[in-house]
């Protein structure tokens, strides 16, 4: 574990082991009571904001997650089962995970609302199967049994601060992972997620799958809590309510989880004291998320932006290049004369309708070289992006890898192959730290050294700064670094110099010409600045409407006629 | 096993006309709407109060398609105040959020228990097929449904208007460039959305346990006919919502599935997706 | 009827003696003492969200009130707390802690919820407090030791029905389609074999598969082609209206339609006034609906001093919380929760105008001491007593 997780699960320790001894010493068994209820609900709705708050799908049955849960118990401890209560709680959980699974397999294959559509489908459906057959022993008047060790309401309440506080901190290691920053990118950009070599449809349903978990886990708690179980708490309406919470207080933050179970288990108190109906809580709930949706934050998240702007006071981070580069120092790298071709794009045609968006186009980019893609606005080169690193439906042609053929693949296994790319726009999710996203993007936990060293020759800050905090210019320095960290074997930049400063992107040329030799990756630029492309390109390729109309060694196509006056029919030319 | 199958044909109807009105706004204004049905118990429940103070049924009725369209306007005018560029995934959440708000407002002041006298708008029966007497108001929402899906059809495709609001639907900042006025024509689609929805429950409002929280889960089954229109056609639409209320009339009739009767649609959903799904796609917008 | 005649006389004696009893003991002894002036009692019921049960309660609180304003119960003024659960088993939970061990409630009284007992009827075993139900619902209301609701409630309703229509009405072919909901999938079989074991007859086509909401055309129809007589239906107000306008749109005829009490409204009656179904309904108390009813005068007056609708749940209401009053009357010494359980555990039948057979509660393990019903039929909007005396089910 490193340094500042160990310090952060630690402190998320102390500060539960307080709270729990001040309301177990403090408040009456009542008011234990409300905070277990609210604990409970807080572990729910960690389930519930994995998939909403970090994957940004909408599920709206984890209630039936947590009914699926709470009825094994019900039912180990009517067969008394082996084990104690804590056994059968965790069965519960693992119990609901195939039913998560069966569900989100169609639905999350799929791009947009399927998951939504799905869910609610199946606690509609739920809903009245459970209604009918109800708990074990429900009708029997069989309690579920606690331990000794936990039958005390305090003791009990301890317990589940305690499953909390393990989810917390397991969330929060994960979300270090490739797959666990897979889940907050995935909200942001599927495409630029599946760039990164990430199954969208594993991820989604890996999350998926783990909040049925963790609901499961809910479920099992509550029907310790209060012995006896009844359908009504997990119905379809209780999963909305759960998800408004969610979306209003962002519970895939641990304080957010608790900010929202605190809600739905005190605003009812709050209500009664006020002598108000009880329904008003909805109509709340409601309001706030729709409030919460419209400004893109949630409780949770503006809290934290409260603390840090505190502690810290609000910056943006900019970029800073240790060293200065002269313009006229930078140079293209040294490539082998018979070098393998490391791409090999083989009359490559796509078509949208009747329009020829790249008309049989064919060149090579040898191992170790930077290869420019130059053009007119509208020339094809995104498209030729798009057609190499697998986002096209459908092309005419081959393309190979070193060697191998990539055509059919999807996406994510080519940059799995080797072949990583940036975007014309940065898709790295704000809500990502810098070390998170370069996990996402290496595909790997990189070492402390590792990533710090890359961060600084990128001109990037440190791997714990948040990405909202970074200023435009320097994302697109970050999005370098990290399909770098990838160390693929070629990586397609997409005008990786845009937004950047001349003095910005020279030295990032400096870095462009030196990837080949530093990390063994053959590099294809797409670049409008051609100051850029003549420092660091050892071959340039020229689209124009879809065709290759130049190829060769940069100085010598530069000063072709034809590439001349393709630019001098577009406006923005040369000198953009 | 027939004669049950028949008898799924009025809930069938039903289905398809909200289902029609799904897609409708969805190809529209990109919005999957969970308020759809919930859009149209508010008009039928304001019609049912009304008449319940004596107040002569047209004026009812009338004031009753009135709130359904009023209702959804407003909806439609939160939607492209706040969420106009949002994503599709946020637009939905948000639809949720209000359908939760919309149930709590709409039990408290309709109240869940005790019935309301719901007018029979199409009384009497239209005639006898196997065993099953096939009310005139089955029929009329089965035509209505047929109407609307050849109207939105039409519209969509052969009118300037419609051509202008799909255009608008796949790129609103660059049709509102080119001059179109996005914002009215997004709420006009809302409203016209939820005058049909409103009808609809109207009609069936009678033969329903009508309370306000099962007339909005209407929308599962809607869902799930829109979904076998993959969200686009509103022909598909239109059969998989007939199907599907005959589909659960056939399991009703069949003792040993009548107990899985309410999990149709859900299976469904499961099965279109299974079939849809066969390979992944990239959509426009991210 | 003869046999009910003697019954209610033998209890009648019973209860005067049990009366004299406590006048002795009331002589003897200082009566019922309580700290601070006030004796508290809570209620749990559903009054927002799905179903609005408030009327229970309230008709409690108007009783509490008149006696409250008569001087209490020896000076003890009846602090009586109503809290919603909202159908939210999370809030029912909480709202019976508050009660309990906040306000210190030494007895639940006049209930009224959808899940107050099948979520608390543990929690207050434990706590070693009583609840004397104004309406039991789910079935762990007539199944636990520590509620004893004043109604029949659905599941004893539905044998006293069947049996009033076979008996009464010879019917041949009863059969039941039946709303399954909270655990009642073993409940209502079980009072349908009840009644084929008091009738000796066999039972029809059974159908527990109703949805609450749906089309309902597949049932109606299953019932006609099985060629039923009489249908006994479980489910409430909306549901009902809704099976008989669908029963009318098919056409269907000879078939009786037996509905449970919840049916027993005046809404019913006036949104099915046109209909041309044969519509009975088994109810819990005294028909409400009938003025003339000398077992409705006490109740009617104290609701309409009060305010409060004349309506079933009234008197749900009214009776638990009379009989709490004589309860707490009879308590000797400090009325605490412990009395409160000690007086209603040792507690004497009591018999009650309202209800067809007296109030228990003992230490039975489980209570449902209504059995009898009376049974109205729907005629041109209005409800129509038919069965003058209470008709009562055998013991089991």
């Amino acid at each position: 574990m490193k340094r500042a997780n160990l310090k952060s699960a630690l402190t998320t320790i102390l500060i539960a082991c307080v709270a729990t001894i001040l309301i177990n010493v403090t408040l009456t068994s009542y008011w234990v009571f409300l905070f277990t209820g609210a604990v409970v609900a807080a572990i729910a709705l960690l389930g519930v904001g994995l998939v909403a708050s970090r994957a940004g799908m909408i599920s709206l049955c984890q209630m039936s997650f947590a009914a699926i849960g709470a009825w094994v118990v019900a039912w180990l401890n009517v067969k008394h089962a082996p084990g104690t209560l804590l056994l059968w709680i965790l069965l519960g959980g693992l119990a609901a995970v195939p039913f998560g699974i069966a569900i989100g397999l169609p639905a999350l294959r799929l791009r947009g609302i399927n998951l939504a559509i799905v869910t609610l489908g199946f606690a509609a459906a739920f809903d009245v199967i459970l209604l009918s057959y109800t708990f074990p022993g429900q009708t029997k008047f069989i309690f579920v049994q606690r331990p000794d060790l936990f039958s005390s309401d305090q003791a009990y309440f301890a317990l589940c601060v305690a499953v909390f506080v393990i989810l917390a901190i397991a969330l929060n290691l994960l979300s270090q992972t490739p797959l666990g920053a897979s889940w907050l990118a995935l909200r942001h950009s599927e495409r630029g997620t599946a760039a990164h070599g990430v199954s969208i449809p594993q991820s989604k349903l890996s999350a998926f799958a783990l909040s049925a978990f963790i609901s499961g886990l809910s479920g099992g708690l509550l029907a310790g809590q209060l012995g006896t179980l009844v359908a009504e708490s997990f119905t379809l309406m209780v999963s909305m309510v759960y998800f408004v919470v969610t979306t209003m207080a962002g519970a895939h933050l641990a304080e957010g989880a608790i900010f929202g179970g605190i809600l739905i288990i005190f605003f009812p108190e709050v209500l009664r004291r006020l002598g108000l109906p009880q329904d008003i809580g909805n109509i709340f709930f409601a309001l706030g998320a729709t409030q919460a949706l419209s400004m893109g934050g949630t409780m949770a998240e503006d809290f934290r932006g409260l603390v840090r702007k505190f502690f810290k006071g609000k910056k943006i981070v900019a970029s800073g290049f240790t060293d200065d580069v002269a313009l006229a120092t930078v140079v293209p790298p040294v490539v082998n004369a018979n070098a393998r071709p490391m791409l090999d794009i083989k009359n490559v045609t796509v078509r949208y309708g009747s329009v020829v968006a790249l008309n049989d186009v064919s060149f090579t980019v040898p191992e170790g070289s930077v290869v420019g893609l130059i053009g007119p606005n509208g020339a094809g080169k995104s498209t030729l992006i798009d057609g190499v690193t697998g986002f096209l439906a459908a092309y005419e042609g081959s393309i190979l890898l070193d060697g191998k053929k990539l055509d059919g693949l999807p996406a994510h296994l080519r940059a799995r192959a080797g072949i990583r790319r940036t975007w014309q726009h940065t898709r790295i999710a704000p809500q990502l730290s810098v070390g998170e996203y370069l996990t996402l993007a290496a595909g790997r936990r990189l070492q402390t050294e590792e990533s710090v060293a890359l961060l600084t020759w990128m001109g990037c800050p440190g791997p714990l700064t948040t990405i909202s905090q970074i200023d435009a210019g320097t994302r697109r320095l970050l999005d370098v670094a990290g399909v770098i960290a990838a160390r693929p074997k070629i990586v397609l930049l997409d005008e990786p110099a845009a937004g950047l400063s001349h003095q910005e992107s020279t030295q990032l040329a400096a870095r462009i010409a030196q990837i080949p030799t530093r990390f063994g990756t053959s590099v294809l630029m797409v670049e409008h600045d051609m100051d850029l492309v003549r420092m660091v390109c050892n071959t340039i390729v020229v689209l124009d409407f879809g065709k290759v109309i130049a190829a060769g060694p940069t100085q010598k196509v530069l000063a072709d006629p034809r590439v001349i006056k393709a630019y001098i029919g577009d406006p923005e030319g040369l000198v953009a | 096993m027939f004669t049950s199958t028949v008898a799924g044909l009025a809930a069938g109807g039903a289905y398809a006309l909200i289902g029609v009105c799904l897609v409708f706004t969805y190809r529209l204004v990109s919005v999957v709407n969970f308020t759809g049905a919930a859009i149209g118990a508010v008009g039928t429940f304001a019609m049912v109060m009304l008449r319940e103070q004596g107040i002569p049924l047209p004026i009812c009725i009338l004031v009753g398609l009135t709130f359904g369209t009023v209702t959804a306007t407003l909806l439609g005018a939160v939607m492209m105040k706040w969420f106009a560029g949002a994503p599709a995934q946020t637009k939905a959440a948000v639809t949720v959020a209000l359908l939760v708000g919309m149930i709590a407002l709409g039990l408290r002041i309709t109240g869940g228990q005790h019935p309301r006298p719901f007018p029979d708008l199409v009384p009497g029966a239209a005639f006898t097929l196997a065993g099953v007497v096939i009310t005139r108001a089955a029929l009329v929402t089965i035509s209505l449904a047929f109407i609307f899906t050849i109207a939105a059809t039409r519209f969509l495709n052969h009118t300037r208007m419609g051509l202008q609001l799909r255009a608008l639907s796949e790129r609103p900042v660059t049709a509102e460039l080119i001059g179109i006025p996005v914002r009215r024509l997004s709420i006009g689609v809302w409203a016209m959305a939820g005058l049909a929805t409103t009808i609809a429950l109207m009609i069936i409002a009678p033969q329903r346990a009508p309370n306000f929280l099962t007339f909005s889960m209407l929308v599962v089954p809607a869902f799930a006919a829109a979904l076998i229109g993959g969200f686009r056609s509103f022909w598909f639409t239109l059969a998989g919502g007939i199907a599907l209320g005959l589909l659960e009339g056939m399991a009703a009739g069949l003792s040993s599935l009548a107990q899985f009767r309410s999990a149709v649609p859900f299976l469904i959903i499961l099965a279109v997706l299974m079939w849809s799904q066969r390979r992944a796609r990239w959509d426009e917008a991210r | 009827m003869k046999k009910h005649y003697i019954f209610s006389a033998a209890l009648a004696s019973t209860a005067i003696f049990a009366s004299a009893m406590m006048t002795a003991n009331n002589a003897s002894a200082a009566g019922p003492t309580c700290t601070d002036g006030k004796i508290v009692v809570g209620a749990v019921s559903t009054i927002t969200g799905p179903a609005d049960f408030s009327e229970v309660p309230k008709a409690a609180k108007a009783t509490f009130d008149v006696v409250n304003a008569a001087g209490g119960i020896n000076g003890c003024k009846i602090d009586y707390t109503i809290a919603d659960d909202k159908a939210d088993p999370q809030v029912a939970a909480q709202s019976a802690r508050d009660l309990v061990e906040n306000k210190g409630a030494v007895v639940m009284t006049g209930s009224a919820s959808l899940l107050d007992c099948a979520v608390n009827a543990g929690y207050y075993d434990k706590q070693g407090i009583l609840s004397v139900h104004g309406l039991g619902v789910d079935p762990v209301c007539f199944n636990a030791p520590s509620i004893s609701p004043v109604n029949v409630g659905p599941y004893t309703l539905t044998t006293a029905v069947l049996q009033y229509g076979s008996s009464v009405l010879k019917a041949k072919n009863l059969c039941g389609i039946f709303w399954i909901v909270g655990g009642t999938d073993e409940a209502y079989p079980a009072a349908v074999a009840r009644w084929e074991k008091v009738s000796g007859q066999k039972f029809g086509m059974i159908d527990l598969t109703l949805p609450f909401q749906g089309d309902y055309t597949p049932y109606v129809l299953k019932a006609r082609d099985a060629g039923c007589d009489a249908v006994v239906m479980n489910t409430v107000e909306p549901q009902i209206v809704q099976m008989i306008n669908t029963a009318d749109a098919q056409n269907i005829t000879g078939i009786k339609w037996l509905f449970l009490a919840p049916g027993y409204t005046e809404q019913v009656a006036k949104t099915l006034a046109a209909t041309k179904q044969e519509i009975y309904v088994g109810t819990e108390w005294e028909p409400y609906t009938d003025s003339k009813s000398k077992s409705n005068e006490s109740w009617n007056a104290a609701m309409s001093s009060a305010g409060m609708p004349l309506t079933a749940f009234t008197q749900g209401g009214y009776e638990s919380a009379t009989i709490l009053v004589d309860v707490l009357k009879s308590i000797d010494g400090p009325v605490t929760r412990e009395s409160v359980t000690a007086a209603l555990h040792n507690l004497a039948p009591v018999n009650n105008p309202l209800v067809g057979t007296p109030y228990t509660f003992g230490m039975a393990a489980s209570h449902a001491s209504s059995q009898g019903t009376k049974m109205v039929k729907l005629e041109s909007g209005a409800w129509k007593v038919e069965t003058p005396d209470w008709f009562v089910l055998p013991p089991e």
